[in-house]
């Protein structure tokens, strides 16, 4: 066993922390209670972050040189995420496409397409949004109905995609459409469609929070260029799943250190406020326990990766993991800031560190995105306990 | 960077499996438990000794092996899992001990090669408002101690006093404490004789992250034994014509187990690495460690029981083994308020 890592990835981290300090000007936190910042103006807050990091070479670190990245190791870009989280700093606008549509493009697309769209993607040139999930296919992505028919050297997209992250500020959108409506999951194929195309209808979705991040985007006979299609016809679901992946395994460390950063706040709220009761301590402890446990969990994932080893199933268990603390933290932060934990960040003399009652309601998104709770249980009790399916 | 075990530490292990396996199967280690008498083997126990088990953590000087708190966790992970009868946890903290005390070679020797049984008298009252009787002066030591372990079998007590670290030889008056788990040996012991003031207090406390990463370490192996007992009966088990596992609700039950097993061994292993380091964040990480690991050890194994259902209630089915070594490790090397308030206080200090 060796936690420690190498004075190579000590190095990097110290140029990286120096880096982010020198060049964020303003930390996500912030960002967000500058009163000139509307839900656009924060847009363009990621959009210009995403810009600096790609000039310094601090995105897309894993793509290989010619796609703009370092071909550095997935160990290097753990380290910079953490660092990213420990300064506060805003999430790039483009986490979609360099997440999930670059991966697709780098190991299963064309050089074309890889010479077209990663490098404005990577730029913020082009902002991209997801359309995989339908209003009926969630959980069960396989039974997504989207549909797109060959006619000469187009595909012809028709119907209705939810969920859209950012997809109000997408110029792009990767698309899973139904090829063969006989082949559950051989008939399904990974289409990227430009947003300005004719027949699109993009419609900001309202979520609890009051924001409207999300969007839903509805496809009426859109043209698509065969060009487009990633792979090849009825592939789009092995590319998924496989981009899915990444998704899934990455950032638990950085996910520690900012859910750390809150649950230190919550610490020092209660004691400015002087809560020092046996019920709030106990509470907080326990948080304090389940944030180190969290730690510790991206730790190992790290070391795995640091060391060769193949991912487990242990995305599923951290995923699993990190929404529900959150959500614990959130829930506690309400109960032991009172009434006062009820004030948005708007209000004069909320507390001003974390805006607690908006990320108690984000969290509730948390265990539903991105496999669901449930989901990632069945997959646990399926690969990992291999327990008899009924 | 690695997670995994080292070649060494591998090796370690799977001996202690096989000797385990040979020696102390569960239902050996329950049949130990439950009869009359010490409540362990003499004959495991000297060949504990042969194996080099008792010396793990005492110096090479002593004829121990000088090993660290992976070892230990190694080791108590495979002993959790079979819930080994005896006071092993308490008799290599005690050789420790002795060893930070110095100027104890032959005591310490004797420990190693499983001749004198040492352990660690800490407790002064059953309820935490009751202050310390034992007191220390002019060579003699008067007091009552509770929660002493294996006190019957220990030839040498490390009795905590108002004067500080006291070695005690027996006889001591010894008065047994039975607790929910019968394999536990807790007595209150009374003392009045000659004693040897060997250090402070924190002679206890500088061996404390190891007391807890053993515990922690325990507690992992009743998991990963628990959740393995479950998975196997709800795969053989039958209602209305199918497998229970079939069933979504014991499914996700049984997913939850795998996640709190997965995270208590990430945390106590890293935990374990972090003293053997000295790393700064050792103290957050130990507390975080045996905290999560002992409040997982105690909800897989209730968990565990209502899969079982009435079977799991019998005394014949061996989860209440593990149900009740995890009651116990939740109050001891380390109470949960405790450790509780220490994370708190770590991270405040962060």
């Amino acid at each position: 066993m060796d936690l420690s890592l190498t004075t190579e990835h000590e190095e990097f981290r110290r140029r990286a922390r120096q880096w982010i300090a020198e060049n964020l000007e303003q930390t996500w936190s912030q960002a967000l209670r500058d009163p000139n910042n509307d839900e656009h103006a924060l847009v363009e807050v990621r959009r210009a972050w995403q810009k600096k990091r790609y000039a310094a070479g601090y995105l897309g670190m894993s793509f290989p040189p010619e796609w703009g990245g370092r071909g550095a190791s997935g160990v290097e870009e753990a380290i910079l995420a953490e660092e990213l989280a420990r300064a506060d700093a805003p999430e790039h606008v483009n986490f979609l496409g360099i997440g999930l549509c670059a991966p697709a493009l780098i190991h299963h697309g064309s050089e074309e397409q890889r010479r077209r769209f990663i490098p404005p993607m990577l730029a913020a040139e082009e902002v991209w949004c997801q359309g995989f999930s339908e209003p009926g296919a969630g959980s069960d992505l396989a039974s997504l109905r989207t549909k797109a028919e060959l006619d000469g050297d187009f595909f012809v997209l028709n119907g209705q995609k939810c969920w859209t992250t950012y997809g109000p500020y997408a110029d792009w959108i990767f698309v899973l459409a139904r090829t063969d409506p006989k082949d559950r999951y051989g008939g399904i194929s990974f289409l990227l469609v430009d947003l300005k195309s004719d027949g699109i209808d993009m419609r900001p979705l309202k979520q609890i929070t009051g924001e409207s991040e999300f969007g839903e985007v509805f496809f009426e006979n859109v043209r698509v260029p065969k060009a487009n299609l990633v792979g090849e016809v009825g592939e789009g679901w092995k590319i998924a799943m496989t981009v899915l992946g990444y998704e899934r395994g990455a950032g638990t460390l950085s996910m520690a250190m900012r859910l750390g950063n809150d649950l230190r706040a919550l610490i020092a709220a209660a004691r400015d406020l002087g809560l020092d009761d046996s019920a709030t301590r106990r509470t907080l402890g326990k948080l304090v326990v389940d944030w180190q446990v969290l730690y510790s969990n991206g730790l190992r994932t790290l070391a795995n990766m640091a060391d060769g080893q193949a991912p487990g199933p242990e995305s599923s268990i951290e995923k699993l993991f990190w929404s529900e603390f959150d959500q614990r933290m959130r829930e506690a932060a309400l109960d032991i800031l009172g009434a006062g934990g009820q004030l948005s960040r708007f209000v004069p003399d909320s507390r001003q560190d974390v805006d607690w009652p908006r990320d108690f309601l984000w969290s509730r998104a948390e265990t539903i995105f991105s496999g669901s709770s449930e989901i990632q249980r069945n997959i646990i009790a399926k690969r990992v306990l291999g327990l008899p399916q009924g | 960077m690695r997670f995994e075990l080292s070649d060494d530490q591998r090796l370690l292990r799977d001996a202690t499996t096989d000797f385990l396996s040979n020696e102390s199967p569960m239902a050996t280690s329950r049949a130990i438990s439950e009869a009359e008498g010490e409540g362990f083997s003499r004959q495991q126990w000297k060949k504990l000794a042969e194996l080099g088990y008792l010396g793990l953590l005492a110096p090479e000087a002593a004829g121990g092996q000088a090993l660290g708190a992976i070892e230990l966790a190694v080791v108590l992970q495979q002993m959790g899992r079979v819930c080994f009868a005896g006071p092993y946890l308490d008799v290599v903290l005690a050789a420790k001990v002795l060893e930070a005390a110095g100027g104890r070679d032959e005591l310490l020797s004797a420990v190693v090669v499983g001749d004198r049984i040492v352990t660690i008298a800490r407790a002064d009252g059953i309820w935490p408002t009751e202050g310390n009787h034992v007191r220390f002066a002019d060579g003699r030591v008067e007091g009552t101690k509770v929660f002493v372990p294996f006190a019957e079998s220990a030839d040498v007590l490390l009795v905590t006093t108002d004067a500080g670290l006291v070695l005690a030889e027996a006889p001591f008056e010894v008065e047994a404490m039975p607790t929910l788990d019968e394999a536990q040996r807790f007595s209150k012991v009374t003392l009045s004789g000659a004693a040897d003031l060997i250090g402070g207090n924190n002679l206890i406390d500088e061996v404390a992250d190891l007391a807890e990463i053993g515990a922690a370490a325990v507690a992992l192996g009743i998991c990963e034994a628990a959740l393995e007992a479950s998975v196997r009966y709800a795969t053989e088990r039958e209602t209305f014509g199918k497998p229970i596992g079939v069933y979504q609700v014991l499914q996700h039950r049984m997913a939850d187990m795998v996640l709190r097993t997965e995270s208590s061994r990430a945390t106590v292993f890293r935990a374990a690495w972090c003293v053997d380091n000295d790393s700064a964040d050792r103290a957050i990480a130990v507390a975080a460690a045996k905290q999560y690991a002992v409040e997982s050890a105690n909800r897989i194994a209730r968990d565990a029981l209502q899969i079982h259902g009435g079977n799991g209630f019998t005394w014949e089915y061996d989860i209440h083994r593990w149900l009740k070594l995890a009651v116990t490790l939740d109050q001891r090397y380390g109470s949960r308020d405790e450790l509780l308030e220490r994370a708190l206080a770590e991270a405040e200090a962060l």
